[in-house]
């Protein structure tokens, strides 16, 4: 849903730029600063979220108002705290966040680490699934988009590209139902595995909560290949709709690198165009691959929501939804920034990453 | 279209200097051919949104034909309804064609909100500098991060109370994506903003006293003018799909206020199980159709305005398909 | 037992009916044996888009929870499968011992399946507690007329009543309000969590659950310590398979992936389910009804708004239900899994008229355009009327939205009415409606049990649920005697002389009246879908 095409920013500007030198202190200095920047990010997702969950009123209010009566109605609040100050609970939040305390769900007395931990996995699989079909499809296109480029492999491949962003997910979900489970009958549109698989995940001890995992532990060829078949159609919709934005962006890259001055170089020293794209200019065209997958990990657990519910996959995503349609604020909350955290960490390992891969990247 | 922004002071060749003109009068090839197809597509779709009235056989909300009788409901696309009617007895071409207009508001709303306050924060966050802009940037940053369309869910419930009206449906869908894309408005003329401080001119208008303010933001936004159509081009898509990614999770505007293409996806779950196609597959094609040509300007512009990217007039390498031009 | 109703009352109806609602699925029944052996290592998937919220009963009261207690717990009076009327469960004798004592006898060495025994003390302990705790969202408010129970023995209970001679008492018995918990288990005064449940293994119904993932997969396997009217259960292991889309479900019963879909498919799965040989599709009487409330402050003329008018505010009201084309409804959106509904009491249920129908309209059920213009013309109300009418969106299925623009359309048609139509999502339709914020609203009812006093007290007693300022001393009167009324023929008298002069009145207006509707693979026979209106798993077989 929310994918972005434009090349996303690849690290925040406010990293102090002084030192340029690729010395290790340099590299150490922005390590740190880097990290200590996931405090103000997070720090602002937090705030942003409590306030604009409260402005909907107070949880308990939104989940129980018009079933209770006004008088319990205002005890319920006064005991969860809700009609103190709104800054002050605020505060509050803040010191519970920081002792790592997300809350509990109203609708059913989970805490949010406990859903997390339980859902998160179904979650991550997903994004796996993605993001494989997503590099396997996008990058060698791309690179084939920038060998061809202005030709019509090469408008084919982009408009392509662009259809996979414009397609919204719930969209194609309904496509892919159609065509496979209505009219051809061949592959499942819903859930992760088939009832009786599902009942054996749930028997076995210490289950991961990654289908896949759980099922070669199994040790089970029947389980594995229902767990894979039962992926097929949710990694496809969702891994095509991240090729396209790995598409253009290694075509864009590759361009780029291809016409600067040591390919050119490499070129005449009679490096075959084929070695020259698969050597020389991939690495550089790497990095903002992987920095849009860590954006991408970002949008893949935001868009989860619409993903997860178009297939019933039973991750973050969807049970966020669930939650949202039991006016749970309270779990929603939680839910969410746990998400900005991830989100956080994530960009900052991906920046660590791209730094270490090419030193040039700014520090 | 809405790059055509009335401040870009009309120079040597007026028109033709504009963004999107400019673009399309330099590009050349299969670079024009996609930028022409954006526009054609991007055209109709204004078109379409602006003659609804016109266009549609029936209102979005009828039910019944002008004898009295209802269409009655999952029809089969006919003469009377060539797309068919939906399980509520809609006929479907006409609320694709309503659609159009609901989907331009939200785009419109979304748009200008996000152009008046990303580039206000930007010439104020680029201007004074310092502390001030350093916040405002770590704070983009950080929204830039922040699930879209959990905002829109959100500010539906806030805004519309619960009510799934016209207003609120579209307001919903165009706060939260101006939320997300005031940081890059923002970005962008606050770099600018950075850069022109600096010049000699602004410098020197400064010491005689003269308003240094009017001057840069003149020449901040003529410069921005060049990125400003490819992000603006991003926001409508993205308002079109958080319209329809909140019409499909049931937050949407209810079908007699308006036609929505997310709400009639929605609707449409059951039938595709049962193998009833064409409740689905047109709204959804609308959809697609609109962010495909949105999205095929944007990206012609962008290749257009980055020297690297552009195709070269005369291809350096042979390149066959290139040197035929064809008709625009 | 009326006024406690209010909230709860609401809210089920919410819950319950919503998520059955306009989908309108329940259970099928296909009689007859299976092929395989009781408890032997057969098994059945089940499907449902039902949610559970607790387990425990003192924290749920809606449809999907209602399910599945109705394995796992026994009660202590109970339907029969394929029956509606109540008669012991796990009791050997139930009767009014005097006019406000209900005594029941259980029935000797009964135990839960964690080996505790069940006594009168885990009764006294499982309705003290439903008084006691009153959860909002747990259906305490049916106990309205509870007034102690006490447990002279280890199998006897005495019911204490406030009022005497309740006739639907035996009734709350096997309501939501009956499911008979463990006192070793449960908690005294708090909603016991699922887990612990789960974990305590309190259950005693013919059913217990083995692994449990809340509203993803529930198995259940049969409790040999079940002594009740359920019997046996047919096969063994069951589970429950949940989920979000009734199109998902819809393909999974289909594709032969679950055996019974119960709740809640789309009037369009149904309609094509019915075309596929893989599945057979099974109804069974409904006790859901839908209709339009009107609010008598806030209506056109209604008592608070500027020239209030009760003969012109009548006349609005009576021209809506003379102009609404019930069976275009029924036809059109609901594709006929609902029926036309006219009058208070469904079909089916003992002691339904159908007093709209000749009172209002063509006269034979049809709308009537010249009827309602005379009588808007008579009471001298200047037309169109416009009228702000309000229907929810997500808790009465997915063709509320269909069937409202359906009836704004037949209102307008004739140009009497302009309708302004809204619709709320369902937490603030719930706030708002009690507020008088809706002149004319949407609103659906699942019963707690199979009596007609559950379409008539909740609805028009004082202190309703509806609160819609309708009180009519006359109706009141009536709803208490029938209530009380132990000659059978006379309470019918009451319940439909109740219902004409309602009807005369129009607090609402009904619209449809439901039928379950399960579909099963063509190899499960035994799904039964009776007029108690719970899910029946101990017939199932395949």
């Amino acid at each position: 849903m929310s994918t972005t095409i434009e090349v996303p920013p690849v690290s925040p500007p406010a990293v102090p730029r002084g030192r340029r030198r690729n010395r290790p202190s340099g590299l150490l200095l922005y390590l740190l600063v880097r990290a200590l920047l996931i405090i103000p990010t997070v720090f602002i997702l937090v705030t942003l979220v409590f306030f604009l969950m409260r402005s909907t009123g107070d949880p308990i209010t939104a989940a129980l108002g018009g079933r209770l009566p006004a008088d319990q109605l205002q005890e319920r609040i006064r005991e969860a705290g809700y009609d103190r100050p709104l800054l002050v609970q605020y505060v509050d939040y803040l010191g519970q966040i920081a002792r790592g305390d997300f809350g509990r769900s109203l609708s059913d007395g989970r805490s949010i680490g406990e859903i997390v931990v339980t859902f998160g996995g179904a979650t991550l699989e997903l994004a796996v699934y993605a993001l494989l079909v997503a590099f396997v499809v996008g990058v060698p296109l791309g690179m084939l988009a920038a060998k061809l480029r202005d030709r019509w492999p090469d408008a084919t491949l982009r408009v392509l590209a662009i259809l996979a962003y414009a397609t919204p997910v719930f969209f194609a979900g309904l496509l892919l139902k159609l065509v496979f489970s209505v009219w051809l009958n061949v592959l499942p549109v819903a859930g992760r595995a088939s009832t009786r698989v599902q009942i054996q995940f749930d028997s076995m001890p210490n289950p991961t909560g990654i289908y896949l995992i759980d099922a070669i532990r199994l040790g089970d060829g029947n389980a594995i290949g229902d767990v894979l078949w039962h992926a097929i159609l949710p990694g496809l919709a969702l891994g095509l709709l991240t090729a396209g934005i790995f598409l253009r962006l290694v075509r864009t890259n590759m361009i780029d690198t291809l016409g600067r001055d040591y390919i050119d170089a490499a070129r005449s020293r009679g490096v075959g165009e084929f070695r020259l794209t698969r050597t020389h200019a991939w690495r550089p065209a790497l990095i903002p691959i992987i920095t849009v997958i860590g954006l991408q990990i970002a949008l893949l657990l935001g868009g989860a929501v619409l993903t997860e519910t178009t297939f019933e996959w039973r991750g973050l995503g969807f049970q966020i939804a669930q939650y949202l349609q039991a006016r749970d604020f309270v779990a929603v909350q939680g839910m969410v920034v746990v998400l900005a955290i991830i989100v956080a960490v994530t960009n900052f390992v991906v920046d660590v990453i791209a730094a270490l891969i090419d030193p040039r990247v700014r520090y | 279209m809405s790059a055509a922004d009335p401040l870009a002071p009309p120079r040597v060749r007026g028109w033709k200097r504009l963004p999107v003109v400019r673009q399309l009068r330099q590009s050349v090839g299969l670079q024009r051919g996609m930028l022409v197809t954006g526009l054609v597509i991007t055209g109709l779709f204004l078109l379409t949104a602006l003659l609804a009235p016109f266009l549609a056989p029936y209102g979005y909300a009828q039910l019944q034909g002008a004898d009295g009788r209802n269409f009655g409901a999952q029809v089969p696309p006919s003469a009377a309804h060539p797309l068919g009617t939906t399980v509520g007895g809609f006929d479907v071409l006409s609320r694709v064609i309503w659609g159009a207009q609901t989907a331009l508001g939200a785009i419109v709303v979304a748009v200008l909100l996000s152009i008046v306050v990303g580039v206000l924060l930007g010439l104020v966050s680029g201007y004074f500098g310092g502390w001030l802009d350093r916040i405002l940037v770590v704070v983009a940053d950080a929204i830039y991060a922040f699930p879209t369309l959990l905002l829109a869910i959100v500010a539906a419930i806030v805004i519309s109370g619960g009510q799934s009206s016209l207003g609120g449906g579209i307001l919903a869908a165009a706060i939260s994506i101006t939320v997300v894309f005031i940081p890059q408005y923002l970005r962008v003329v606050r770099s600018e903003v950075v850069r022109v401080k600096s010049e000699a001119f602004v410098e020197s208008a400064r010491v005689i006293g003269s308003s240094s303010v009017r001057i840069m933001v003149r020449h901040v936004l003529r410069n921005s003018i060049r990125t400003l159509p490819l992000i603006i081009t991003l926001n409508a898509s993205e308002a079109i799909l958080t319209l329809a990614g909140l019409g499909f999770l049931g937050f949407g505007i209810q079908p007699t206020k308006a036609a929505e293409w997310g709400y009639d996806l929605n609707k449409s779950v059951s039938d595709v199980a049962a193998g009833i196609w064409w409740t689905s597959v047109f709204p959804g094609v609308a959809i697609v159709l609109v962010v495909l040509g949105v999205t095929l300007v944007g990206e012609s512009l962008n290749d257009l305005s980055d020297p690297r990217l552009r195709s070269r007039r005369r291809a350096r390498r042979a390149a066959p398909a290139v040197a035929t031009e064809p008709a625009p | 037992m009326a006024s406690a109703f209010g909230s709860a009352r609401s809210r089920r109806l919410g819950v319950a009916v919503g998520i059955a609602a306009a989908s309108a699925l329940v259970l099928a029944g296909c009689a007859g044996g299976g092929t395989s052996g009781s408890g032997g290592g057969s098994s059945l998937i089940v499907g449902t888009t039902d949610k559970v919220t607790f387990l425990d009963p003192a924290g749920s009261y809606d449809n999907g929870s209602f399910a599945v207690m109705n394995q796992v717990f026994p009660f202590l009076m109970n339907s029969k499968v394929g029956s509606g009327t109540v008669e012991p469960d796990i009791a050997s004798s139930a009767k009014f011992t005097s006019d406000t004592e209900y005594t029941v006898t259980l029935k000797p060495g009964l135990t839960f399946a964690n080996g505790n025994k069940l006594t009168s003390s885990d009764v006294k302990f499982t309705f003290e507690r439903q008084l006691k705790i009153n959860d909002p969202n747990g259906p305490a408010s049916l106990l309205g007329n509870l007034d102690s129970v006490d447990a002279p023995d280890a199998r006897t209970v005495v019911f204490r009543l406030k009022k005497g001679g309740d006739q639907t008492f035996p009734q709350v018995l096997s309501s939501p309000a009956g499911p008979i918990v463990d006192e070793q288990v449960f908690s005294a005064d708090k909603i016991t969590q699922d887990a612990a449940i789960v974990k305590g293994k309190a259950f005693a119904g013919p059913f217990s659950i083995g692994s449990y993932k809340k509203n993803n997969l529930v198995t259940l396997s049969a409790f040999s310590g079940y002594d009740g009217l359920l019997g046996k259960p047919k096969t063994g292991d069951i589970t429950l398979k949940y989920f979000t889309s009734s199109s998902n479900l819809k393909l999974e019963v289909q594709g032969g992936g679950i055996d019974v879909a119960y709740r809640s498919l789309t009037p369009t799965d149904i309609a094509d389910l019915k075309t596929k040989k893989s599945v057979k599709v099974v109804d069974g009487p409904g006790g859901e009804i839908r209709y339009i409330v009107f609010n008598f402050d806030t209506q056109p003329y209604g008592a608070k708004t500027e020239g209030a008018d009760p003969a012109k505010a009548l006349a609005v009201r009576q021209a809506v239900a003379d102009l609404v084309d019930r069976a275009a409804i029924a036809k059109q959106v609901y594709k006929n899994t609902y029926t036309p509904l006219y009058s208070y009491v469904p079909q089916g249920v003992r002691g339904a008229t159908e007093v709209l129908k000749s009172e209002y309209g063509d006269g034979s059920g049809g709308p009537s355009l010249d009827k309602a213009k005379a009588v808007l013309q008579a009471a001298g109300v200047s037309t169109p009327v416009t009228l702000k009418l309000q229907y929810n969106p997500d808790h009465y299925g997915e063709g509320s939205a269909d069937e409202y623009a359906l009836v704004k359309s037949q209102l307008e048609d004739g140009g009497l009415f302009a309708v302004d139509l809204a619709s709320t999502e369902w937490v603030q339709y719930s706030k708002d409606r009690v507020k008088d914020v809706y002149p004319a609203y949407q609103l659906g009812w699942f019963p707690d049990y199979s009596d007609a006093d559950n379409y008539l007290t909740p609805f028009f007693a004082e202190g309703n649920f509806l609160g819609n300022r309708y009180s009519d001393p006359v109706v009141t009167q009536l709803i208490q005697q029938q209530q009380v009324e132990g000659d059978p023929a006379k309470r019918q008298q009451d319940i439909e002389d109740i219902q004409a002069a309602v009807a005369k009145q129009l607090s609402t207006v009904p619209l449809l009246q439901g039928a379950q509707v399960a579909v099963v693979g063509k190899d499960v026979s035994g799904m039964t879908l009776d007029p108690s209106f719970k899910l029946r798993l101990t017939s199932l077989s395949k």
